[in-house]
């Protein structure tokens, strides 16, 4: 069941790369479009059938593989990842929606899009360590490929520098692993044969501080984030919505998954750190994003931001605070998708990105008064406005870590603050304003450009005023995992005054 | 001394104007707008489609001026009479005093069809009304207040206006003030306390009656011009200038009056024997009125005191269709809408083709047709320009070398007002724009 997850779009992916060569570019599109499709059908179906009730391991597969490595074929889903597919699936869906009908090279960049697709699924549900690490390491070649052959000005350099920094990263999560496998004297990398109980703490604390920090590059946490503005800007709209939408996740995924669970003694050790990291890290991205001119950077830096609440309220590893953790994974990754999508849009209408330039969007006749209206909306949802799928998120993860971290809990709140200040300047100076009547003869936009944008609004909206459809399938498995975290010591003064 | 030959001295010395091509323009008889086919086909066709709602304008506001008059409750005041849609044009039909337009003296058959049906379909007219179905009257009445606020502009020329502060007036209106609530006990005894409320509101309507008498000639001049195209008559863009000065001085004496109906007896406000024209009293103030200064669109400018985006002197207002920015039409607090979604409906097919190729086709066609009808506003002021110069100065052909450098610094006083550096006018200012096809 799970499989096909990963296989119909890694054999779609051959297929697109096999179409003839004479074929149009649109019907190879909607070759891609029809498979992820049946994807996304597929991974609804494994939502409907998902048993919420149930906190561990469901539609597990177990294949013999390679017995002497200790790589079984083995997948399964619970409340962490099925949620994380769900979105997997859609974002590929809507980032081939959303390319280009003439791109170039379409078989190459379609079939590429699948793999990763593919690939990705494959390491959400990876139940074996060295599994998971050949599917992340899947998707690292095809982004380096899909940044710099469709990329902007600068796509060589983004891509060698995204190369890069994803490979130290698979090198740190590799060995890590390695230790953990050897140390633990596992005879497997099933994950259900590893028991890191019997290591010291300082081993714990090593192995946890390698996974933490290779993950943290794909987060990305904020030393290790200075591929993520290059990555994000220079890559085409439908590569930037996987890149921030799914990558990111597979980031804090892999620190829930790895860290969290499989060290949970030394986890409940660093996690004052990871907070005061996490709230770090928003307000660092949100700092920076107020004084970007440009408006795809400014919405690559509130994703470092926003990745910062999901490490915060890992941190606090409440069964709340891991709720809105999940939740807030999931209205990131729409969220951003829905804002790179306007961005690409406006870029490929209006030719430009700076905030100096751009003006009057919101005109009804000469502008782009729907995709503005869509980008207001996605700000909103994006600076945790009540109503929107932003704020449940949000708030969920400051109610579940506001009892462990205050203090950085409030440093988040601040964050979230300021996060409004960068996209009201960012509306302020895109949308509303006058159009400058020597430039304004923007190209009009159709009706399927727009689709993508609306049936992520439609997506925010809903999740934004019915959000159990968003927490309820985590919920279980949250609370399982964090019975096994200890207490975790609150050191500074001002929890204890609290108290 | 040597005289130059007679000749070469009916030529001045290029002009060192910013807008000398233009000038030179002017003095050659020619319209501020360049002289393109393209620009006749435009200005046109848009004469064509202003006209028709304009034909429904000044019926309204005769209606209003003469009928409805100062109703408290005016809710049915768009609702003309089926008189007045009857009523013959004086420039029009048959029955013409004097016959601009060679069609019909009553409403234009488009504009009937219109009212009938609409945009959706046949049903009641309040039907129309509520789901704004219908003719934007309030624009035009806009157009009313604009030259209601802005009086005493060409005082002393403007008789007009001082004739509203005069006694005689007073009496006129009083009179008719009083036949009006005549048995209206609550009305009379307002009118007792505050005699200069309703005053004030009977100069508004002479107001309404201003305009409506100056629509009753542009409208069939409009039908007329586009019938003189359809049939090949204009050869370009000073053709079709030149018809409008004709046209101007044709009509130059024609009355203004504000004659109000009340219980079938027809009070005489401002009666035709005051020797009020067309030109100095309705067409020469609606000009400096709608085309150069209106009021600040709430869309574009603050009202905020401190802000100083508004002029305090009311001849520094610089917010007519020759200075407005017609991107930001379809948008809130940009009054010139209510007059495109007029003229929408009543596109020749030949502009409807023409702006179907255009920027966003049929999606931006009211954007598209409103920098059309500044193109052809302009021509508009040319004409006025031209007409002007005629009445006050001398001939384009004269051969006294003073009087063509007057005629120049007529011409390069009315440019002028294109070029104020004063609260930006002069980005303001569309004429150079206007000056190519990239503009639209």
């Amino acid at each position: 069941m799970l499989s096909v997850l990963i296989w119909v779009p890694i054999f779609g992916a051959l297929l697109v790369a096999l179409f003839p060569n004479k074929l149009p570019t649109g019907n190879v599109r909607l070759g891609a479009l029809f498979i992820s499709g049946f994807t996304l059908l597929w991974n609804v179906f494994v939502l409907i059938k998902f048993d919420v009730s149930n906190p561990g391991m469901q539609f597990r597969e177990n294949i013999p593989w390679n017995e002497t490595l200790g790589l079984n074929y083995q997948l399964g889903v619970d409340g962490l990842s099925i949620l994380m597919l769900a979105l997997n699936s859609l974002l590929t869906w809507i980032a081939i929606y959303s390319s280009s009908k003439d791109t170039a090279r379409p078989r190459l960049f379609y079939s590429l899009i699948l793999l990763i697709s593919g690939g990705v699924a494959g390491a959400f549900m990876a139940e074996n360590l060295l599994l998971f690490f050949l599917f992340y390491e899947l998707e690292l070649i095809p982004f380096y490929l899909l940044i710099s052959i469709w990329g902007g000005e600068k796509r060589n350099y983004a891509g060698i520098k995204f190369l890069i920094y994803t490979a130290v990263s698979g090198a740190l999560i590799l060995a890590t692993f390695l230790g953990i496998v050897w140390l633990t004297g596992s005879k497997s990398f099933a994950m259900s044969d590893i028991s890191t109980q019997s290591l010291s703490a300082a081993s714990q604390l090593i192995l946890l501080v390698g996974i933490v920090v290779g993950f943290g590059i794909k987060i990305p946490l904020v030393p290790f984030h200075t591929w993520l503005p290059d990555a994000y800007v220079e890559a085409s709209a439908p590569v930037a919505i996987l890149l921030g939408g799914v990558l990111a996740k597979l980031g804090t995924y892999g620190l829930l998954r790895f860290g969290m669970s499989m060290f949970p003694d030394a986890w409940s050790a660093i996690a004052p750190t990871l907070a005061i990291w996490g709230a770090g890290s928003a307000i660092y991205g949100t700092l920076t994003a107020i004084a970007q001119k440009d408006i795809k950077r400014m919405v690559a830096y509130s994703s470092i931001g926003h990745m910062g609440y999901v490490l915060l309220a890992s941190a606090a590893s409440t069964p709340l605070s891991l709720v809105g953790a999940i939740a807030q994974m999931v209205s990131h990754g729409i969220i951003l998708a829905i804002l790179f999508h306007l961005v690409g849009v406006v870029e490929a209408k209006v030719g430009t990105r700076e905030l100096d330039k751009l003006n009057g969007l919101m005109s009804p006749i000469r502008g782009l008064p729907l995709v503005s209206a869509l980008l207001v909306l996605g700000g909103m949802a994006s600076a945790g406005i009540p109503g929107m799928t932003g704020f449940i998120a949000e708030f969920i993860v400051f109610q579940g870590s506001f009892s462990v971290f205050p203090i950085p809990t409030l440093m988040c709140v601040i964050a979230t603050a300021l996060t409004a200040v960068y996209f009201v300047i960012l509306l302020n100076r895109t949308c509303f304003g006058k159009l400058d009547n020597n430039l304004a003869y923007y190209p009009r936009t159709f009706w399927s450009e727009k689709m993508p944008a609306f049936i992520l609004t439609a997506l925010i909206i809903f999740l934004g005023v019915q959000p159990n459809w968003l927490v309820r399938w985590s919920e279980p498995t949250t609370t399982a995992m964090v019975a096994h975290i200890p207490q975790i010591k609150t050191t500074t003064s001002p929890q204890i005054a609290l108290k | 001394m040597v005289l130059t030959p007679e000749k070469q001295t009916t030529k001045l010395p290029p002009s060192t104007h910013e807008f000398a091509d233009i000038i030179h323009r002017l003095e050659a008889g020619g319209s501020m707008l360049p002289d393109t086919p393209e620009n006749l086909m435009q200005i046109i066709g848009i004469y064509k489609a202003y006209a028709v709602p304009m034909d429904f304008y000044w019926r309204d506001l005769l209606y209003i001026a003469e009928q409805v008059f100062l109703e408290p409750f005016p809710f049915f005041k768009y609702f003309i009479s089926d008189e007045y849609l009857q009523r013959e044009n004086h420039y029009a039909g048959d029955n013409a005093d004097l016959r601009i337009w060679r069609g019909v003296g009553t409403a234009h058959p488009e504009l009937l069809a219109f009212m009938e049906k609409g945009e959706t379909t046949k049903m009641p007219k309040l039907l129309h009304h509520l789901l704004h179905d219908r003719i934007n009257m309030e624009f035009a009445e806009a157009c009313m207040r604009a030259m209601l606020w802005h009086r005493q502009m060409y005082a002393p020329v403007n008789q007009f206006d001082a004739y509203l502060d005069s006694d005689e007036y007073r009496a006129n209106a009083d009179r008719a003030i009083k036949a009006y609530f005549q048995g209206n006990p609550a009305m009379l005894g307002l009118y007792k306390l505050f005699p200069d409320m309703f005053l004030e509101q009977c100069r508004q309507m002479s107001y309404y009656a201003n305009l409506g008498l100056f629509w009753e000639v542009m409208a069939p001049v409009f039908f007329e011009m586009s019938d003189i195209y359809d049939e090949g008559g204009f050869k370009g863009v000073p053709d079709a200038m030149d018809f409008l000065v004709n046209g101007i001085f044709a009509i130059a004496g024609r009355p203004i009056y504000h004659h109000v109906y009340i219980k079938g007896e027809c009070y005489e406000i401002i009666p035709k024997s005051k020797g009020f024209t067309w030109l100095y009293e309705a067409a020469l103030p609606y000009v400096e009125a709608v085309f150069y200064r209106t009021a600040p669109f709430r869309g574009t400018k603050s009202y905020n005191a401190q802000a100083g985006q508004v002029p305090e002197e009311q001849k520094d207002f610089h917010f007519g269709i020759l200075y407005a920015d017609v991107f930001p039409v379809g948008t809130a607090g940009i009054p010139p809408t209510l007059l495109m979604q007029d003229m929408l409906h009543f596109l020749p097919q030949y502009l409807i083709d023409y702006y179907q190729q255009h920027c966003r086709g049929q999606e931006d066609i009211l954007i598209q047709l409103g920098i059309t009808f500044q193109r052809s506003m302009y021509n508009v002021t040319s004409a006025v320009i031209q007409a002007l110069r005629t009445a006050l100065l001398y001939p384009l052909d004269d051969p006294n070398p003073k009087h063509l450098q007057a005629n120049r610094e007529f011409f390069e006083m009315q440019l002028n007002r294109f070029c104020r550096p004063e609260y930006n006018m002069r980005d303001a200012a569309r004429l150079r724009q206007i000056q190519t096809q990239d503009y639209r």
